[in-house]
């Protein structure tokens, strides 16, 4: 990040993850541009989007993470979740696999995340009520059994699109009034805004990965 | 006696004279004879007694007569004695007459010179006329600059005729005015005939003053002057497509400069010389333009003179257009059309600063819009077509030939836009276009290695692009973006990193006892004994005496020592943070280890002190 004013007070780091197809990548472009992308090309590797939002009167700076679904590029993003605040979890409601494989998605996220990472599930194109295969009510459930925050959400129309993004990052931010989240951590997720190139506000506890550590 | 000779001598002459007289060969006594026997009748004494009286009695007569006669004739001599006194007196009076008319004369001799002072003010001799309407009779059309000054007479007579009309002379002022219009009207009318037919010939020298001064007047009727201004416009497009034709086909004289053609094998030459050519013809038709009305009023046509200009620029933008095209869809090169977009925007912007508007601009628009077009989709063509084929990574984890050479061609555009016109959108355009595609196919051709190598050679990537990039302004959201990638992958590097040093140095098992423990002495936990403790320290005296050493190898590879450095100091923080809980353990009386310091000698400070050398 080279010089320049900046209008925001945090960085927050999100990463979005879920089966290919879900739209993780239309979700971003909506909140980003307020556009839906109709014929969007799968992600290779990942993605990148920003956008500022105002948090509790705080200008706060989103850089989300939009990974590639496909299995192969799952090198690629692991080292996406490291530094993720919010992960945005999607399925698709019409397609009971992608909402079938959350459990395994959660448990990377868990591993590869920090513990006060916020986790924020959505089931993607609740416009397509006809074709849905996944329950309101079932996902629910599942979101309250691991403490996930959870609203159905359409990237076509673009809603809940908004309040998704918005609500991790209410979350988020009020970790840090609380206290919960160190903002020194370097995997934290969030930054303050005068964020020197090469990070140096490195602590004592930075926590070595015992995912790696093993092998 | 000679005395009586001479008696009988006039006796004889007398005889002799009466002898010889021959009386009826007198006329004189043949007419008294004759009057005699009219009253001589009758032979008698009494009347031989009478004959004399008779004859005086006659005489009397007759003189009586004479007498009365005469007095006629007197009468008459009296009257015309009378009548030539009348006729004196009349001549008289006509002399009082004609002295008063002399008077009267003179009076009008006078007013006589005040008329011809008011023909000379008021109306127009006849060479005047003459260079107003030219001369009828030899059909002679030719304008000299003597009508102007008529026409200067002309509207000054008119103006005249406004204070004619206050001095009480209505109609005769208004029959002037009504005549002086009729004559200004056919003056402007002939010039206007004349100004059309010359005035694509302002450029010469010897027309050049009527046509200005022509075209000065004929501003006060706006519609003949527009016409004009048409007619100029028509012959000048003509004229100017001609020459540019020309300049493309055939070169100048003698072919001196060669015929633009002749290079248009070499694209970025041939649209250069054709668009210096525009440039520099049509400021020589806007010169001309404002010669033609140099004399006029600016200030009401600067509208009319803009869509003059454009006008006459008209017909040159289809065989540009033409030619144009025809060198972008030929062109393949993105480089060269690069260049092209560069230099129409240029010349768009120097033409636009001298013809406004019209045909021309729009075309000049349309060809920059479509040379970017055209520019950007051979750009893309191009990264395609280099990234077509998944390269692996070279072993030295540096960026492959094809992401080399992309950001060569990457750092050859940027420093071209950089200096261009409108670089801001120019160079997000460039960026987007080749940094979008690249970022893929890093992230492909990562995908397929192992964590670390990944890590290495994506950081790699992306210090060759951060560098490429940093370079320009406009940059600050590719390069946060850049940055959060490389934040990401040495998040990754360091973690590998650490978990590298830990398992080296033997710490994983003690760090898992550390994190586990409970009240139980430290010492006493198998894997904490001193002993093995010792183990541990002595990598770290290998690890501090080469710091180097446990890196694994891949982070030499990393091309940024910057990166190489954050790496590795984040993963000694990672080890220090164990050796201090490690230290503050052996330290702790609770844990039962004997002599603390001979175990571990060195404090945290230290360590750090030692590992930041």
């Amino acid at each position: 990040m080279s010089a320049g004013p900046y209008n925001y007070s945090y960085i927050f780091k999100y990463i979005i993850i879920g089966d290919m197809g879900v739209g993780k990548s239309c979700l971003l472009h909506q909140f980003t541009e307020k556009k839906f992308m109709s014929d969007c090309p799968h992600t290779i590797g990942v993605e990148f989007g920003t956008r500022i939002i105002e948090v509790a009167g705080q200008k706060i700076k989103l850089q989300i993470w939009d990974t590639a679904g496909q299995e192969r590029f799952r090198a690629v993003t692991r080292s996406y979740y490291r530094g993720a605040a919010g992960a945005l979890m999607v399925y698709d409601i019409t397609r009971r696999s992608t909402y079938n494989h959350l459990s395994s998605w959660l448990t990377d996220t868990r591993n590869l995340t920090n513990p006060s990472t916020v986790i924020f599930l959505i089931g993607n194109k609740c416009d397509l009520e006809g074709q849905r295969d996944v329950t309101y009510e079932e996902a629910k459930q599942f979101a309250d059994e691991n403490g996930l925050m959870f609203v159905e959400a359409s990237a076509k129309t673009g809603q809940n699109v908004e309040e998704a993004f918005l609500e991790t990052a209410r979350k988020i931010y009020q970790s840090i009034q609380d206290g919960r989240l160190d903002l020194n951590a370097a995997e934290s997720g969030v930054q303050h805004k005068p964020s020197q190139p090469g990070r140096n506000t490195l602590s004592s506890d930075q926590q070595f990965n015992k995912d790696n550590c093993a092998c | 006696m000679p005395e009586l000779s001479e008696k009988e001598n006039v006796l004889s002459k007398r005889l002799n004279k009466l002898l010889e007289t021959r009386v009826e060969n007198d006329q004189d006594t043949l007419e008294a004879l004759k009057e005699l026997s009219t009253f001589y009748c009758d032979n008698s004494l009494q009347a031989r007694r009478n004959l004399r009286s008779q004859i005086e009695k006659r005489s009397l007569e007759i003189n009586e007569n004479f007498l009365s006669e005469f007095r006629e004739v007197k009468e008459s001599f009296d009257s015309i004695c009378d009548d030539i006194t009348d006729m004196s007196k009349s001549l008289q009076d006509m002399t009082i007459r004609l002295q008063n008319a002399k008077k009267q004369t003179k009076h009008l001799l006078e007013q006589t010179s005040i008329s011809t002072a008011f023909m000379n003010t008021f109306i127009l001799r006849h060479e005047e006329l003459v260079a107003l309407h030219g001369n009828k009779q030899k059909r002679d059309l030719t304008i000299t600059p003597e009508i102007f000054v008529v026409l200067d007479k002309v509207k000054k007579i008119h103006n005249d005729c406004k204070t004619l009309m206050q001095s009480g002379y209505q109609t005769l002022a208004l029959d002037v005015m009504e005549q002086m219009t009729l004559h200004q009207e056919g003056a402007l009318e002939r010039l206007y005939h004349w100004t059309q037919n010359h005035c694509r010939n302002v450029d010469n020298l010897d027309l050049t003053n009527l046509l200005t001064q022509a075209m000065c007047r004929l501003q006060d009727r706006p519609v003949l002057f527009k016409y004009v201004i048409d007619e100029y416009c028509i012959s000048r497009r003509a004229v100017l497509v001609g020459e540019f034709i020309d300049a493309l086909t055939r070169g100048g004289p003698s072919g001196n400069p060669a015929p633009i053609e002749m290079r248009a094998h070499d694209p970025h030459v041939y649209v250069t010389d054709i668009l210096v050519w525009l440039n520099k013809a049509i400021p020589v038709e806007k010169q001309n333009l404002h010669l033609l009305v140099s004399l006029c009023n600016k200030e009401d046509i600067s509208e009319l003179l803009t869509n003059a200009l454009a006008s006459i620029c008209e017909g040159i933008c289809h065989p540009l257009k033409i030619r144009i095209d025809k060198i972008l869809n030929a062109s393949t090169q993105s480089s060269s059309l690069y260049a092209i977009t560069n230099l129409i925007r240029y010349y768009k912007k120097s033409m636009g600063k001298v013809s406004e508007g019209g045909l021309l601009a729009l075309t000049l628009s349309d060809l920059q819009e479509k040379s970017e077009q055209i520019f950007l989709l051979a750009l893309q063509q191009q990264v395609a077509n280099a990234l077509v084929r998944v390269e692996t990574p070279p072993r030295d984890l540096s960026p492959t030939p094809a992401i080399s050479h992309l950001l060569a061609v990457l750092r050859d555009m940027l420093s071209t836009a950089s200096m261009s016109e409108g670089r801001e959108t120019d160079m997000g355009k460039i960026v987007q276009c080749i940094l979008d595609p690249l970022l893929r196919a890093v992230n492909e051709q990562s995908s397929r290695l192992p964590p670390t190598d990944m890590a290495v050679y994506m950081l790699n990537c992306l210090y060759a692009m951060h560098t490429c990039l940093s370079l320009y302004e406009f940059m600050d959201d590719k390069l946060e973006r850049l940055q959060a990638h490389s934040d990401a992958q040495l998040d990754t590097l360091t973690s590998e990193q650490a978990s590298s040093l830990v398992a080296n140095l033997n710490l994983g098992p003690i760090y898992t006892i550390l994190q586990d423990h409970s009240n139980a002495p430290l010492s006493g936990i198998p894997g904490m004994e001193p002993s093995n403790l010792r183990n541990f320290l002595g990598k770290l005296d290998v690890l501090v005496s080469s710091p180097d050493s446990m890196l694994l190898q891949q982070i030499h590879l990393l091309s940024s020592s910057k990166h190489k450095k954050s790496v590795q100091k984040r993963a000694f923080d990672v080890l220090l943070a164990i050796y201090k809980q490690l230290y503050e353990g052996v330290h702790y009386a609770n844990n039962l280890y004997d002599n603390p310091e001979s175990i571990l000698p060195r404090t945290p400070n230290e360590l750090v002190k030692m590992l930041s050398k």
